[in-house]
């Protein structure tokens, strides 16, 4: 009998707690916590406990597997790779190489995204790669971009303790990012005060000082609305507007016109409580802000963040320890497939593709000659496949069949596709539509590294074999690349596809895996070999220069409930399940705590529609209609309804609506109308 | 000690932890030739082996191997036992360390106590003649459990008036609120166990309810416990605690870990220390410990009169011990 401990990454949320995985016999069959880890502190969360447990379950794909006559049949490696090489080739050369998009993967490591969005670029010859992050937080890359010049956490994960005010503003906190959550309860204990705002009621809502449960969708309104009462009672940083910032009167213009009458008109909330929490965050020393999906998930998403960078310079709260405007990544890499520019418009490091200089230095190192314009976004994508403008797809760890809006118009796009491509642990709904799926590896089975939400870089290592005959996904695309003619992808590990993304990314320049395996923390920029990384951004100036104010004006969400349709949906995740549950739904203990969903619904609505505990009910939008088991609770305020999108028997995303974000694309996952029957 | 090798370093040893590792270290040096300091957290050396019944996987009898090393390190000449102390500095290098160490109040005057055990007695009310046994020359006050009612204090001023044992920290700390703060200094404030002993039921319960809503049910507590050896099943019935509810049920879920260990809990602290949310778990398995199990629920207040029986009867049918694997 053999045994070991690899300490690696968990691979759920953006936290990035350390685990050991516990190795025997070549099977992973437990995790260990790993007390001297920063973020964990040896008490991971259920995720986290139980991360392992779907790594050998029977459902892994254990062979690459092309559809016949609408079966899957089990081919060997060679003869997948040469069907997709030849078909990915075919349509280059006949539509061009934009009639080929690629979706990254959140879940897959540093290494694999940057080598998927080089395979995109340099092989196929494309812009079109995206990932998940356009469905999550699209808008905080684009906004936090605008506002300070860097779209990412400011401040890391153990600061949040010694805030002295804690904003939270859609974001579940306690359970989405429980270690999050437990540093914004330490900090509570220890006198910190805590303002958490959210159209429903979550587990940190029952911790706070102040608790404002405004509308869906009225964010801009309540942030206008604190930002006009600190510039009334003169609790403005006016030396750090003055010295550090940028545009301020066309705000103060701005937010004068949302007095706190008119803002608790619309966003549905007391205006002592408004006041209360203006005044907590107004005169806080360290007030650092957390939000979540509940502020980008919108067509307002880019505004809203807009908002909280307002809040936050307004203050001076930025730029200093325990402070700061925290966007809360919901996966364990999104940070990471985001910086490795698995994303339409910028390469690694959010280097724009439309950067003369920047496109030099990539073509130079690759030696082929780049595409010059801005890609299709995921969103953008489905309507290209539509239309026809998009022939085949490659997608990579992603689920977009359960976890897009709209999910019925996706499908559609995915079926229209002349090739699709899914390369996943799992036969997951997008895998199904697929005419050739290839068996990837889970993160227990492979080296690499991972970006948690607080832009720390960490060691991901493997500690088996990989099951049946999956592969890693840099191999799976170092073979396809070369198939199709690439060079360059002949890599011995990930370790030497670091040293080239160390080499052509200023922000990663100094993470090399001899310094992660000495246990140095690494959070980007990391410039050089003798940088110890940024624990927070924007000390003595924005990455921009100065920190740029943009006035916003309250616009209300795309689809507002009507006669027909009076409810508004709100849709969002659970603490025992995760997206759309191709890892959670096959561990046991996950499942058993939470095995289907629901719809949580007000008493007083519930009473209305005469609907009991439990009862089965029709949600039905304009898009489509799911039968659903009702949880009436006080949770949520009348007129609004909640259904997580983790299960594919009872889909939130059936319901969601296509609406964009004008400019990240994002859709509004947080606001749709729905009407609800029995039965 | 110092120099006898002629070059700097010195001939001792310090060893920290008086388990059964620590000792059998401890041992061995000694024999060596070297002085040995052995530092060691709780008042008394043995540590968790001390605590249990067999030893895996030989199936020997843990106290037959530990006693004779306890007494050979206690009577060694080359052993000093420094207990209920701590370490807290180590500085120099290989050959001469120079360490810190905290030694805690053992709140009893070992050179003037005759070991009568009136103190236990006064504290206790059905104390055994073998409970006088182990408090004999070992006494010693533990600040988790002490509530500062300054009788032991009393008992022994009645036994011997004119140098009573137990130094007075144990009786001023009573009276701590009323002190002026100048005399406070040196005095360590009083733990949690004590300050809970100390509520009434209404503070208590608000106390509990706003510590356990923190919970997010990751099991931790129970994955952690090393005295854990059911099958889960409880924790995992839907009846009392439902399925996917954060927090779960409060304080159901608390007390049916806590009293399905009560008789086992070695006060390890391992619930606590995996607990992601900072629940002070520990200072439940104090109270138990004071306190009956069956009075846990006064310990841990905040259920109905109708759940309390229904759980008590529950749980009585199933024994809180598992024979069957005990044996």
């Amino acid at each position: 009998m053999s045994t070991d401990f690899v300490l690696t990454v968990c691979p759920y949320c953006g936290c990035g707690c350390q685990v050991y995985v516990q190795v025997m016999d070549g099977r992973a069959t437990g995790v260990v916590p790993c007390r001297t880890d920063e973020i964990s502190e040896g008490r991971p969360c259920i995720k986290g406990r139980n991360a392992v447990d779907f790594v050998d379950h029977p459902d892994r794909l254990k062979s690459p597997l092309l559809k016949r006559d609408g079966k899957f049949q089990p081919i060997s490696w060679d003869e997948a790779l040469g069907i997709v090489a030849e078909r990915l080739g075919k349509t280059k050369r006949k539509h061009g190489p934009d009639s080929i998009g690629v979706l990254a993967s959140a879940k897959c490591t540093n290494e694999e995204n940057f080598l998927l969005m080089k395979f995109a670029r340099a092989v196929i010859g494309t812009n079109n790669v995206d990932h998940c992050a356009r469905l999550c937080h699209a808008s905080t890359v684009v906004g936090l971009a605008k506002a300070f010049g860097s779209g990412a956490m400011t401040n890391s994960v153990p600061e949040v303790e010694g805030s002295d005010c804690i904003l939270i503003i859609g974001s579940n906190t306690i359970e989405q990012h429980p270690l999050i959550g437990s540093r914004v309860l330490r900090a509570k204990e220890k006198g910190a005060r805590l303002v958490v705002a959210d159209p429903r009621r979550t587990p940190i809502a029952e911790f706070a000082d102040v608790y404002l449960q405004h509308r869906p969708g009225t964010d801009v309104c309540l942030l206008n609305g604190i930002m006009n009462l600190i510039l009334s009672w003169d609790l403005a940083d006016r030396d750090f507007i003055a010295e550090r910032t940028e545009g301020f009167d066309e705000l103060e213009k701005k937010v004068k016109e949302y007095p706190p009458e008119k803002v608790c008109e619309i966003a549905g909330i007391d205006q002592a409580a408004l006041e209360e929490a203006a005044r907590l965050y107004g005169q806080a020393e360290r007030g650092s802000i957390l939000y979540g999906m509940g502020i980008t998930q919108h067509t307002t998403g880019v505004e809203n963040v807009l908002c909280i960078a307002d809040l936050a310079m307004l203050t001076g709260n930025i730029g200093r320890e325990s402070t700061g405007v925290n966007p809360l990544r919901g996966q364990n890499n999104v940070q990471g497939a985001c910086d490795m520019g698995a994303l339409p418009n910028v390469y690694s490091g959010y280097q724009l593709v439309t950067d003369g200089t920047a496109r030099a230095k990539f073509e130079e190192a690759w030696g082929v000659e780049l595409p010059q314009q801005p890609g299709l976004m995921a969103t953008e994508m489905t309507d290209a496949a539509i239309d026809g403008s998009l022939k085949a797809m490659y997608i990579v760890g992603e689920n977009p069949a359960l976890s897009d809006a709209d999910i019925n118009h996706l499908k559609k796009a995915l079926r229209s596709l002349d090739f699709l491509v899914v390369q996943d642990i799992f036969l997951s709904e997008a895998a199904q539509l697929a005419h050739v799926v290839l068996p990837a590896c889970s993160f227990a089975e492979k080296e690499g590294t991972f970006t948690a939400t607080d832009r720390r870089v960490q060691r991901v290592r493997k500690a088996i074999e990989p099951i049946g005959e999956s592969k890693p996904d840099w191999i799976i695309l170092s073979e396809l690349a070369a198939r199709i003619g690439g060079a360059g992808f002949d890599y011995p590990s990930p370790r030497e596809i670091m040293q080239e993304i160390s080499a052509l990314t200023p922000s990663y320049a100094g993470v090399t895996y001899e310094r992660l395996d000495e246990g140095a923390i690494l959070p980007w920029p990391c410039t050089s070999e003798e940088h110890n990384g940024t624990r927070f951004l924007h000390k003595d100036s924005f990455t921009r220069g100065k920190g740029r104010f943009f006035p916003i004006d309250y616009r209300e969400p795309a689809e507002l409930p009507d006669r027909k349709y009076p409810f508004v949906l709100t849709t969002g995740r659970l603490m025992f399940q995760y997206h759309t549950g191709t890892m959670t739904r096959r561990t046991p203990a996950l499942e058993r705590e939470l095995p289907t969903g629901f719809v949580e619904i007000n008493p007083e609505d519930a009473k209305r529609l005469s609907i009991s505990q439990g009862q089965w009910v029709t949600v039905e939008s304009r898009r489509g209609k799911i039968r659903i088991q009702a949880l009436v609770t006080e949770r949520m305020l009348p007129g609004v309804v909640f259904i997580p999108f983790h299960f594919a028997e009872c889909p939130a995303n059936e319901l969601t609506s296509r609406h964009l974000d004008p400019e990240a694309k994002i859709p509004e996952f947080k606001v749709c109308a729905v009407k609800i029957n029995k039965g | 000690m110092e120099d006898q090798s002629g070059n700097g370093t010195i001939g001792a040893v310090l060893v920290v932890g008086g388990g059964v590792g620590g000792i059998q270290a401890a041992l061995d040096l000694a024999e060596s030739g070297y002085y040995v300091y052995l530092v060691e957290k709780s008042p008394s050396i043995g540590g968790i082996m001390a605590q249990l019944d067999k030893t895996f996987p030989t199936n020997d009898c843990s106290m037959c191997i530990l006693s004779p090393k306890l007494v050979e390190t206690g009577r060694h000449l080359n052993i000093q036992l420094i207990t209920n102390a701590e370490l807290q500095e180590v500085s120099g290098e290989a050959g001469k360390f120079k360490v810190k160490v905290l030694q805690r109040p053992r709140h009893v005057d070992i050179d003037k106590c005759t070991g009568c055990g009136s103190c236990a007695e006064s504290v206790f009310d059905n104390l055994k003649e073998r409970d006088g046994q182990i408090w004999v020359d070992r006494i010693v006050v533990d600040e988790a459990k002490c509530t500062q009612c300054g009788d032991c204090t009393l008992a022994c001023l009645a036994e011997n008036e004119e140098a009573h044992a137990m130094t007075n920290v144990v009786f001023e700390r009573r009276k701590l609120p009323e002190l002026p703060v100048e005399q406070r200094e040196g005095i360590e404030p009083e733990t949690l166990a004590q300050r809970l002993a100390l509520m009434d039921d209404e503070s208590r319960k608000d106390f509990w309810q706003a510590e356990l809503s923190k919970c997010i049910k990751c099991f931790g507590c129970r994955d952690a416990c090393p005295v854990w050896i059911y099958d889960g099943a409880e924790l995992e019935d839907a009846e009392w605690i439902k399925p996917g509810e954060i927090p779960p049920a409060v304080p159901l879920f608390q007390i049916i870990r806590a009293y399905r260990i009560a008789d086992l809990c070695v006060n390890c602290g391992m619930c606590e220390d995996a607990c992601p949310m900072d629940i002070p778990l520990r200072a439940i398995h104090q109270l138990m410990w004071r306190q009956s199990p069956e009075s846990v629920f006064e310990v841990v207040p905040g259920l109905d009169s109708e759940t309390k029986n229904r759980l008590v009867q529950r749980l009585k049918e199933e024994p809180a011990v598992n024979t069957e694997i005990a044996r």
